[in-house]
């Protein structure tokens, strides 16, 4: 092959690569410009066929989420500020939690090698692994005994659960790319070793405790099945009473895109402040060890 | 000061330092791991030893005064021996596979495209990952929403190009394909993050060292490239794996097990049968086999797992 023919190639390939990603650009952000735009119409320009691209923007969607405006009054309305605050407690309570036990975890499975390490790591690992219909059915029955039924103390609960395993392993991940050699100094020059923990080490590892935040705090503002089975009234979180718009009118489409946008906000406004972390967190746990 | 009794004091220190470190090191790991250990057995052990005495029982959540007769192998023989539970079993596995391929082969091939400098990656990097900060109920209901038969954007644009109007949700396969696609959707940009990171981590050495050897670009890709991130690219295969396979919230918006029960998984039977008609310990007989084909299957990837870490 000439030199011609081979960078004639290679640009032929290159251009395919950047189609294939194109094409994959569209399936990936086309669905969320037709939330966003979806959100906005009003119901007849919802279900017009063919679709209208121009529009008069339609807030009611929004209206009916925070229940204000025209919505006020509507049956969709009720309870959807107790919602809000039961989602939003309910994720930062949780993940602050689970973001604690997880640092101490990581750092102890980081630094030590005792009996049973192993097991441990499997075991908190397993929060991620057990389908949560399974543990329901349990859980279920036990919170309605403890009068957690249907509290939000109960959600935080299943919150700090269901992310401390994620939380212990990506910790475990940033404590294993601090030197040991820092807490062995500490210790030589007299200090104790929990003095160099929170001195030293932990100011280390900031950008984890971030990174791993920002991973609980999306999975607790979006879980659904845990919520939708353990509340039935007072501690509904958001995903739940979205859910519940598809009630008897129909689903209320505009209400539910509105909501997918509402709920979106924060995790971007999340993920925009931790993006130098999210890379690193993700990678550590593995090839830190070397 | 003269050095040598500094030097003597620093292995004085030193020798005295070990015997201290090791008690101090016990309260500390017993300190930090105790509130874990506590949430877990309370959360993860008593549950599921409860829920394989259940199994064994027959009970319904709903009239909790009746009690509990014991049952023995009842409620597991009546499950395998159902039909409609394997074909549950066998439509689970259909989506995992599809899920984690797509996922797999797409998040591969754009992470290892984004992994190269141009001009405003970072921003499409950033929008890339939308569709997984999504909850899954809401990623479920637009799907159903764009997949409409009639008036939906996707049989819209179908049409445009001619293919003409497809009922997604009404066919059981056409619908495992939506589910696949709406899956897809939102996870691959979790396979995106974690194989860029990985792909980033690679030494640029290495690339300039196959340079000079003259190695091609697909080469450098399947020799280098992926091997280099396999543990990563593993982990991303566990979790997606996992994830899929216990998947009940995409459902539950999408078809809702529909057409018939036709695309209900595994997941979305135990709720059904724990919450809609209360048999509780048949309910608790078929979370514990979910239970053992998870963490049987966990457990052999993640052993895995630690031997691809330790090779590289």
């Amino acid at each position: 092959m000439t030199k011609a023919q081979n960078d004639s190639v290679q640009k032929l390939t290159q251009w395919f690569l950047i189609a294939l990603l194109a094409v994959y650009t569209f399936y990936n952000l086309g669905p969320i410009f037709w939330l966003i735009i979806s959100s906005l119409k009003s119901r007849a320009d919802l279900f017009a066929m063919p679709p209208v691209w121009f529009f008069e923007p339609d807030l009611s969607g929004y209206q009916q989420v925070f229940g204000v405006g025209a919505a006020a009054e509507s049956a969709s309305a009720f309870g959807v500020l107790d919602s809000l605050i039961s989602s939003v407690v309910v994720s930062t309570v949780g993940t602050a939690l689970a973001v604690i036990l997880g640092t101490m975890g990581g750092y102890v499975c980081s630094r030590f090698n005792f009996t049973g390490k192993n097991d441990f790591l499997f075991f908190v690992l397993s929060t991620r692994m057990l389908p949560p219909v399974a543990v329901l059915v349990f859980y279920h029955l036990m919170f309605a005994r403890l009068g957690l039924a249907d509290t939000r103390t109960g959600l935080v609960l299943v919150a700090v659960f269901a992310n401390v395993g994620l939380a212990t392993w990506i910790m475990k991940g940033f404590f294993d790319g601090v030197p040991k050699e820092i807490e062995q100094i500490a210790l030589v020059s007299g200090y104790t070793r929990l003095y160099a923990f929170f001195r030293l080490v932990l100011p280390m590892v900031k950008g984890g405790i971030a990174a791993t935040a920002g991973f609980c705090f999306i999975f607790a503002w979006n879980e659904f099945a845990f919520a939708s089975i353990l509340t039935t009234t007072k501690a509904k979180t958001l995903p739940v009473k979205i859910s519940a718009a598809s009630g008897a009118t129909g689903i209320e489409w505009t209400q539910i895109c509105a909501a997918g946008v509402v709920l979106i906000i924060p995790v971007l406004v999340f993920f925009y402040l931790i993006r130098k972390h999210l890379l690193m967190g993700m990678t550590f746990g593995v090839l830190g060890r070397r | 000061m003269s050095m040598q009794t500094t030097d003597a004091t620093a292995t004085m220190r030193a020798t005295r330092k070990p015997a201290k470190k090791k008690s101090s090191g016990r309260l500390m790991i017993l300190g930090f791991l105790s509130p874990t250990l506590l949430i877990l057995i309370f959360m993860v052990a008593y549950p599921i030893f409860s829920l394989v005495f259940y199994s064994f029982h027959n009970f319904s959540a709903l009239r909790p005064n009746a009690g509990m007769t014991p049952a023995g192998f009842d409620n597991y023989s009546y499950l395998l021996s159902d039909p409609d539970l394997w074909q549950r079993f066998v439509f689970t596995g259909k989506f995992v596979f599809l899920c984690v391929t797509l996922q797999m082969i797409i998040g591969i091939f754009v992470g290892y495209q984004l992994q190269k400098s141009f001009r405003g990656r970072d921003v499409i990097f950033t929008l890339l990952m939308m569709p997984m900060m999504l909850s899954p109920v809401v990623v479920g209901f637009l799907w159903r929403y764009m997949l409409n038969s009639e008036w939906g954007i996707v049989n819209y644009m179908l049409t445009l190009v001619g293919i003409g109007k497809v009922d997604w949700l009404g066919q059981t396969d056409a619908a495992l394909w939506a589910a696949a696609a709406a899956d897809t959707w939102m996870w691959t940009p979790f396979i995106i993050l974690l194989a860029t990171a990985a792909f980033r981590g690679i030494p640029e050495t290495i690339y300039e060292a196959a340079e000079v050897d003259g190695a091609s670009q697909a080469y450098v890709f399947f020799r280098i490239t992926l091997p280099m991130s396999a543990p990563v690219l593993f982990i991303a295969l566990i979790l997606r794996l996992i994830d899929s396979f216990k998947q009940y919230d995409l459902f539950f918006a999408l078809t809702g097990g529909g057409p018939g029960s036709s695309t209900e998984t595994v997941s979305f039977a135990v709720a059904k049968t724990a919450f809609n008609y209360f048999y509780t310990g048949e309910a608790s007989a078929l979370a514990v086999i979910l239970l053992c084909i998870i963490i049987g299957l966990s457990l052999i990837l993640v052993r895995h797992l630690m031997k691809l870490g330790e090779r590289y």
